[in-house]
């Protein structure tokens, strides 16, 4: 059941065995887990409601209805880098492009010999992501739905004899209308709204929209509850919920702010440190054949060919208003690029950061995030931005415009060379993320982390984190699978935990 | 959530001045932009939050009384032709210091979101959003219910094996008489 605002009157007391604060990938894989073994969970989400008939073709006026800041989020550093957050019911899987990636084998057994989490190995995960694949419908496009974009890049990997993975989307007949940033029209793209929150509905589960939770309680040191503010326009609303347990699922930027806040789990010091961001940038390239990247799938394939150097190269099909921001130009001279845009392909490339970023709470309550790009990854983005316009030109291109600020047009192949002798520094490059994790890491020892291998924190019995800020690194691929198969292992073991004792 | 934020007169004028310079003007489109752009990024900034919405202020300001650092002149930037803010804007775009790149790079970004997703602007590019939108939602009820209807399994094999929809009809509207003949025939 959704409880809007509306529907309520005055101010709320609730009382429940588990409370879950956010209902994105992470809270409401809980959420639903937890309801199915019988116990009672509500769902606090910050943001309101929007059915898949909400969603509309005004591109502002949607990021500004779900999107954390309307869209505006920045991480500061040496190079702003934009990041969008979902903040509605569903979270981010609402306007994510639905890749679904299990984490790869070497990142597990990284974190098992390296950080002694040995029940994060392939072999334990295996039944977590089987069902998380199960119940998102994590499967391949249809065929023929892929669009041009697509096509242009898998022709150039194919030419080149570059290694290419087809991805899996959580979707069922996702018919190419690329719109997922602002939330699938068509209803194909499974998010939480459609895989795991009807799960938790039909289970008894109880879900509040426009809760902003401020205080997370406690008692003698254990989690015991939440309280915080309604989004009412009419009125000022408090709410407070008592519960057993208590699930932070906001999201890697939200939770440890939400920590900070309420000054807790600050003896392990990690909390908001540690993070990263697979930051990528995005390219573009002009063919003489029309693309029409507004008809096809957001991203199809991934090229993996050098995954072990950490880069993945990727089309991402994005609508003309996205396209519109990646050339450095404006007014006319962008208005003449633009008139070409149906014969452009957009791409990007991902490299798999070992900078770390930290989170932290400046005076009023105010965000500060920071990630510097360094100066080595920075030589992975020119490699990567090399190899992308190679294929691009390969693929029959007649220009690639890539997002080094002194770069930003390669007319030749020849070209590529010059762009990557000139060594395009951090401070002159446009990044972008959607993935950030890793500000509560779990750890298998209280001074390495933020919370344990059941998702606990070390500091605050019966505080839990499930979302991606438990995780323990960088994972170099799309991380919603991921966050939702280590959500399900935390509710497995919170919901044994409760109906044991 | 959404808030009561105006920007100021004078502020709106220099929105006005960066909007006028960054919107697109094509010879055969036939419709001004700015006033609507404007309002759209006025809109668009009202969904900002508090401190971010005072940074936009100051960036108002600072391309208003940048002309220094771009060795064009002291005379503030919504007092200067068309051409003049263009080339203003240029230099600041290009500027040696990153952070002052940043700044018209931001204000372009609430511009283009608004001018370029505009109906008018995408079917004059070719690329009508809403149509295409429209098509695909009832093109996909179409098979949804074709789904339900035979009791098979769901995509993939639907497709290709059961000869719902071609591969080649699937995002080719101009196609869709063979993608109903495939139906008749699977019906059949």
């Amino acid at each position: 059941m959704i409880i809007e605002p509306h529907n309520t009157q005055g101010d709320l007391n609730l009382s429940a065995d588990v409370v879950v604060v956010g209902s994105g990938a992470g809270g409401s894989t809980v959420a639903a887990t937890l309801a199915q073994a019988g116990l009672d969970v509500i769902v606090l989400e910050e943001g309101g409601y929007f059915k898949t008939e909400d969603y509309g073709a005004d591109i502002p006026a949607m990021m500004g209805r779900m999107m954390r800041g309307g869209g505006s989020t920045v991480l500061m550093g040496r190079s702003p880098v934009p990041y969008l957050e979902g903040k509605c019911v569903g979270g981010s899987t609402v306007i994510n492009g639905g890749m679904c990636w299990r984490t790869p084998d070497k990142v597990l057994h990284e974190w098992g010999t390296e950080r002694g989490l040995t029940e994060l190995s392939s072999r334990h995960l295996e039944p977590y992501f089987e069902r998380v694949e199960e119940t998102i419908n994590a499967r391949h496009q249809d065929p023929g739905s892929e669009g041009r974009c697509n096509d242009v890049f898998k022709s150039g990997a194919d030419k080149l004899g570059w290694r290419l993975s087809l991805n899996k989307r959580n979707q069922i007949h996702c018919v190419g209308s690329n719109d997922c940033v602002t939330g699938c029209p068509s209803g194909a793209k499974q998010s939480t709204l459609y895989s795991w929150l009807p799960r938790f509905f039909q289970s008894g589960g109880r879900l509040y929209t426009r809760m902003k939770v401020k205080k997370i309680q406690t008692s003698r040191g254990h989690a015991v509850g939440v309280s915080g503010t309604l989004d009412d326009p009419y009125e000022p609303r408090r709410f407070s919920v008592s519960a057993r347990a208590v699930v932070l699922s906001c999201g890697a930027v939200q939770t440890p702010l939400l920590l900070q806040r309420n000054k807790l789990c600050k003896p392990c010091g990690h909390v908001g440190k540690h993070f990263t961001i697979h930051p990528n940038v995005k390219m573009a390239a002009l063919f003489d054949d029309p693309i029409d990247s507004m008809r096809g799938t957001h991203q199809a394939w991934q090229c993996t060919e050098f995954v072990d150097e950490g880069i993945l190269l990727a089309p991402g099909a994005i609508p003309t208003a996205f396209m519109s921001a990646i050339f450095p130009t404006f007014g006319e001279t962008l208005a003449d690029q633009m008139i070409n845009s149906r014969h452009i392909a957009t791409g990007g490339v991902l490299v798999d950061d070992h900078a770390e970023g930290q989170i932290k709470t400046l005076p009023f309550g105010l965000p500060y995030v920071r990630y510097d790009v360094t100066d080595v990854d920075q030589e992975k983005f020119i490699k990567a931005a090399s190899l992308l316009a190679t294929l691009y030109f390969e693929a029959g291109a007649r220009e690639v415009y890539t997002a080094f600020h002194h770069w930003p047009v390669l007319k030749t192949p020849d070209d590529i060379k010059k762009m990557k002798d000139a060594a395009p520094s951090v401070e002159s490059t446009e990044y972008f993320t959607a993935h950030i994790m890793g500000t509560c890491r779990m750890s298998a020892r209280a001074t390495d982390g933020v919370v344990d291998t059941n998702g606990e924190s070390w500091d605050v019995p019966g505080l839990y984190i499930a979302d991606a800020s438990v995780l323990p690194g960088t994972i170099g691929v799309n991380p919603q699978v991921t966050i939702m198969a280590l959500s399900l292992m935390i509710a497995q073991r919170l919901s044994n935990a409760l109906l044991k004792g | 959530m959404s808030s009561n934020f105006r920007l100021s007169g004078y502020q709106r004028r220099i929105a006005r001045t960066v909007v006028d310079a960054m919107v697109p003007r094509w010879t055969n489109f036939g419709r001004e932009l700015t006033p609507d752009v404007l309002d759209g990024v006025e809109n668009m900034i009202r969904n900002y939050p508090a401190f971010v919405r005072f940074g936009i202020r100051l960036m108002l300001l600072f391309v208003e009384f940048g002309g220094p650092l771009t060795l064009t002149g002291i005379v503030p930037l919504s007092f200067l032709s068309r051409r003049k803010v263009t080339i203003r804007l240029e230099r600041l775009s290009n500027h040696r210091f990153a952070t002052v790149r940043n700044v018209p790079k931001f204000l372009k970004i609430l511009v283009c979101f608004n001018a370029y997703s505009r109906q008018d602007v995408e079917a004059y590019l070719g690329a009508d959003r809403r149509i295409w939108r429209k098509q695909r939602v009832e093109f996909r009820d179409r098979l949804v219910q074709l789904d339900e209807s035979r009791d098979r399994p769901p995509t993939p094999h639907a497709l290709g094996t059961y000869g719902t929809v071609s591969t080649e009809s699937y995002l080719d509207e101009n196609r869709r008489g063979a993608a109903t003949l495939n139906e008749q025939r699977a019906d059949s």
